[in-house]
């Protein structure tokens, strides 16, 4: 008897330091998250203020940040509304059409390397084959443009769809597939009509991560959208976007215009966290309801 | 008696009840067969007799039949608690309404030689000892019918009064064969034919037994009253 | 001579099914040295065997012997897995499915699936019942809701759903989506309902409730039902096929396999001493 609670109690203190190891890991996590927000708000806390959202940044220290807003909002949609159909459709292939086989395999490696391609890389990639190109056909006229921005987006959110398209249909049990495909229901119509509605959940949620990583990125953007000092809706004009103008403002040697950078960096910030939470709430929410 | 519910697969309830009617049909059969028998010995209908004898047969096949339908129940249905019960005593009351009918034929039999000698006051108490005993029968096989379990007690302890009737009988046959030689065989074969109608109430309180466990799930357990005498060393022959 | 009034009851059924008429059913699936691989492993070896119309059959056998591959060669759900082949013939009302040529489409009207989970649409309740409908036929408003009511009566499904057509079938509980799922199935009208393991996923009551559906359903349907639980195919089925190791090793009628099997293998099996 004596053997057997030695033995325990060994166990209890191998679960409690392995407890406090672990809680200890997520108490830094948390911590640098916290002192990220902290220190993001505290330096631009001066900068917070109406006028951020209303002034453009022509008018540097005295000005906000409504054309970047505006121009992050505009970039990050058109490369949202070309990654989606793209992406799900993809995603929906692979699943369906080529899920064993060594096609399916191959294009799934190929999305993971696109995956973790530097984004510097894509914005270059996009430099040359559309803002260079489109310089020559216009004389000079368009060079760098939102659109460009937006493709470069595209192919960063690209293969973040795919995957949680892919990953998200190879949820929905195969007994679903064989019930449809029982009535006679062809493939194309079982994955459009039934498998997507089960998905959808999981594939909206995707979709919204890939924004979520979109919303951050800065190097694409600094050879293909460029930035525009002035507002600016027309997506072939150069435009403006928060990470760009994060980067230029932190470079500058003034304090002035660090202070309005931390805003610009705690309103990105905010933005993340909040997709972030929102798709987590959605796909729980309908987790439980499919129970 | 509350409703019994019904189960949630019709078959099986169908299933049930057509055993209860056989069971039912097969008691009325015996019963039939042995108020015949006794008019047999009335009319001194060797041909009737006959007959009887012979139909002893179709009592016979629907035992087996009901042995048949029990193994088919037990195999596909696999009862359980009540329904257990109500198949196992369905097969156990088919083996004593066999015995029923087999004494009944026994007594149609013995009436052809009992016809062939003169008559004996006797007899009438005879039919009278036969009526009290279908009366047994019929009695338990509405109890069994009705799974009425008081019903089916109140038979097993009324064969008490059909023992009376039996000890009485065999003394005033003992009297006759002690009063004049020549009733001996008539009166012999009358003993015998008393004797397989007594036998006939004992099954009957076997069945009644039965009905009991069928609906209560436990054996009768109280000591049955036998008022059978005739075995008992207190038998005097009459003076 | 024994008096006519007391003949006994008439003798117990002969060797063969048979139809209510007294003739022996007519076969609706036949099988004929039937052979399937999947990935090279061979896991039916020559089955043969006769279907009867308007009956249930089951099919029972320790876990791998094939009894759920057979039952989903009848509606060739195999096809959506690569490298898998079948050999041999099944004989649907005088044709051959395996046949590539025989319509796929054709052969899912004709042939209905349950499967052992229940897995109703993300639909509402109605369109749940209509969706197959609609792949394979026009029709009106009314006579749309007519097929579904038809439907869901047939599936003792009507008087629980009637007042929540609109609702989400995910809503229903486990033995309610099962019978939409049969309700499903059946608004095909199809000739032959196959259910793999239909209760296994359900609680006793649904299971019972399932079990007198398919009592009912076999007036209009040949029925195929492939089931672990040998009491249930003792209970529910006309015939039993008993399969092991991809051979079919007995098939008869259920009362003869479970009363007296004629192989000491099946009788091994229901009796629990191995499997």
């Amino acid at each position: 008897m004596a053997g057997n609670s030695s033995l325990y109690l060994r166990r209890r203190i191998a679960n409690i330091m392995a407890l406090l190891l672990s809680s200890l890991a997520t108490l830094i996590g948390l911590f640098f998250l916290a002192w990220i927000l902290w220190e993001t708000l505290k330096q631009g806390i001066s900068a917070l203020s109406p006028s951020l959202f209303t002034k453009i940044t022509a008018y540097g220290e005295d000005g906000g940040l409504a054309n970047a807003m505006v121009g992050s909002l505009l970039i990050n949609f058109i490369g949202i509304a070309i990654a989606t159909p793209i992406g799900v459709l993809a995603g929906m292939w692979l699943a369906e059409y080529a899920n064993r086989s060594k096609l399916g395999s191959a294009v799934r490696f190929l999305n993971d390397i696109l995956l973790s391609a530097p984004s510097i890389v894509l914005g270059l990639f996009v430099y040359t084959i559309v803002v260079l190109p489109m310089k020559n056909l216009t004389d000079g006229a368009i060079t760098f443009s939102g659109l460009a921005g937006g493709i470069a987006l595209a192919l960063i959110a690209l293969p973040v769809v795919v995957r949680t398209t892919d990953e998200m249909l190879r949820l929905v049990p195969s007994t679903l597939r064989e019930a449809a495909l029982s009535l006679g229901v062809p493939q194309w119509k079982l994955t459009m009509q039934i498998l997507v509605r089960s998905a959808r959940s999981g594939i909206i949620t995707g979709i919204l991560l890939a924004l979520a990583r979109i919303s951050g990125e800065t190097a694409p953007l600094l050879f293909t959208a460029f930035g525009n000092n002035y507002m600016s809706f027309n997506p072939i004009d150069k435009m403006a976007s928060l990470p760009q103008v994060i980067y230029q403002y932190a470079n500058d040697p003034g304090e002035g215009l660090h202070a309005i950078a931390w805003a610009g960096a705690f309103v990105v910030t905010m933005f993340v966290l909040l997709l972030s939470l929102g798709s987590r709430l959605l796909f729980a929410r309908s987790k439980v309801s499919n129970d | 008696m509350s409703t019994p519910r019904e189960h949630i697969i019709k078959s099986y309830d169908e299933e049930l009840t057509r055993l209860t009617g056989e069971i039912v049909r097969m008691g009325e059969l015996a019963v039939t067969q042995l108020e015949a028998a006794i008019d047999v010995i009335e009319r001194r209908d060797e041909r009737a007799a006959q007959r009887v004898v012979i139909n002893d047969d179709a009592i016979d096949a629907m035992e087996q039949e009901i042995s048949h339908d029990v193994v088919r129940l037990l195999a596909l249905r696999a009862p359980i608690a009540g329904d257990l019960r109500n198949v196992f005593a369905a097969l156990r009351i088919a083996a004593d309404i066999e015995r029923i009918g087999d004494y009944a034929a026994n007594v149609a039999k013995r009436s052809i030689p009992l016809s062939m000698v003169a008559p004996v006051t006797p007899t009438r108490s005879l039919g009278h000892l036969a009526e009290l005993a279908a009366a047994e029968v019929r009695t338990v096989l509405t109890a069994y019918r009705d799974r009425d379990a008081e019903a089916a007690y109140q038979v097993w302890k009324d064969d008490a009064d059909l023992d009376d009737a039996y000890t009485a009988l065999f003394r005033q046959l003992l009297t006759y064969m002690m009063e004049d030689p020549r009733n001996i065989t008539p009166c012999t074969h009358l003993l015998f034919m008393a004797k397989n109608i007594e036998r006939i109430g004992d099954h009957a309180t076997n069945i009644a037994e039965n009905v009991w466990f069928l609906v209560h799930g436990e054996p009768l357990t109280k000591q049955r009253v036998k008022r059978d005498l005739t075995s008992s060393p207190d038998m005097e022959p009459p003076v | 001579m024994t008096d006519p009034a007391f003949t006994p009851a008439p003798a117990a059924e002969a060797a063969m099914v048979h139809a209510g008429d007294g003739t022996p059913a007519p076969a609706k699936i036949t099988v004929r040295d039937l052979n399937f691989f999947y990935n090279g492993f061979h896991a039916l070896k020559g089955i043969s065997m006769d279907i009867p119309e308007k009956k249930v059959t089951a099919i029972i056998g320790p876990s791998g012997c094939g009894k759920s591959t057979l039952l989903r060669i009848f509606n060739r759900i195999y096809n959506i897995y690569p490298k898998l082949e079948a050999k041999g013939e099944i004989v649907l009302d005088g044709e051959n499915i395996l046949d590539p040529k025989y319509s796929l489409n054709r052969l899912r009207s004709k042939v209905g699936m349950v499967f052992q989970k229940p897995v109703p649409f993300p639909m509402t309740i109605f369109e749940n019942v209509a969706y197959g409908i609609r792949h394979h036929e026009r029709l009106g408003k009314a006579e749309m809701e007519n097929r579904v009511e038809q439907a869901l009566r047939s599936a003792a499904l009507w008087d629980e759903v009637k007042d929540k057509l609109k609702q989400n079938a995910l809503g229903l509980s486990g033995g309610q989506q099962q019978r939409l799922c049969i309700a499903r199935g059946i608004a095909l009208k199809p000739e032959v309902l196959l259910l793999d393991e239909p209760t296994s996923a359900l609680d006793p009551i649904a299971t019972s409730r399932i079990e007198q559906l398919v009592e009912e359903l076999k007036a209009d349907f040949t029925i195929v039902i492939v089931t672990h639980n040998m009491q249930q195919a003792a209970r529910c089925s006309d015939l039993t096929a008993f399969m092991y190791l991809g051979e079919l090793i007995e098939f008869d009628r259920t009362e003869k396999i479970f009363t007296k099997p004629n192989k000491k293998q099946t009788e091994d099996y229901i009796t629990g001493r191995f499997g």
